[in-house]
């Protein structure tokens, strides 16, 4: 499946400071690996050691939280977008 | 210098007053430095002590920039009962993952914008969040 990834913020570092760009994947892990084989770093980026989706990470799939679809194991289809973007958050405690 | 009207300081602090007990946050946009707006944030968190703003909000404020060629001028958040300074959390959080420190911060160059309900009176300041945790206190210039 060709999707539209988008990426924000500090995750842009490593993927050459894109924003979007294509890549293929039936599924949103195997989305991840896909574009960590052209951008060495990504997965490690927006993925834990567990290989879990990181807590600070969010990934949306057009307008949904991919943690309220199937996580990782969200299936994708053509002309999706998968958004990438980091947590903004802090407060006084 | 962070140069902001009366009119978006006020919203700050009106928002801050609106969200109580829990901590309010936002997004200043900007053209050519000039503020255009003040963008609420849902705070996903709904607590006195944490904010963690909607992704979904950020993502579509992200594309209306991109669309009008506005710039994120300022992350603004409130803080219910202490002073308007970053706190620990506030600085781990600057850096991506959260507490690495000797990189760039998340937004280089983007003030983070302290509104404190401590006292009767709100208190609004803006700060620059730099490589090392540093924190340098940004005067507000109110134009």
């Amino acid at each position: 499946m060709a999707v539209t990834v988008h990426v924000t913020s500090v995750i842009q570092q490593v993927v050459n400071g894109q924003r979007e760009f294509s890549a293929d994947g039936e599924t949103v892990g195997e989305l991840i690996a896909n574009v960590e084989d052209s951008y060495p770093g990504f997965a490690s980026r927006v993925m834990d050691e567990d290989g879990e989706i990181r807590r600070f990470v969010n990934v949306y799939l057009n307008d949904e939280d991919v943690r309220y679809l199937g996580g990782k194991d969200t299936a994708l289809k053509d002309g999706d977008t998968v958004s990438f973007l980091p947590a903004l958050a802090g407060g006084a405690a | 210098m962070p140069r902001i009207s009366q009119a978006i300081v006020d919203e700050m602090v009106a928002h801050a007053r609106e969200d109580l007990p829990d901590e309010a946050c936002g997004m200043l946009h900007a053209r050519g430095g000039e503020v255009t707006a003040a963008h609420r944030i849902r705070n996903v968190a709904a607590s006195p002590y944490r904010y963690e703003m909607d992704p979904l909000q950020m993502l579509k404020l992200e594309r209306g920039r991109e669309e009008s060629g506005e710039t994120l001028f300022a992350i603004y958040h409130s803080h219910v009962a202490s002073k308007a300074y970053p706190s620990p959390t506030d600085v781990r959080m600057a850096f991506f993952p959260p507490g690495e420190l000797d990189q760039e911060p998340m937004f280089p160059g983007t003030y983070y914008i302290l509104v404190s309900l401590e006292h009767e009176e709100a208190d609004v300041r803006a700060y620059l969040i730099t490589r090392g945790g540093e924190i340098t206190e940004e005067p507000i210039e109110v134009v």
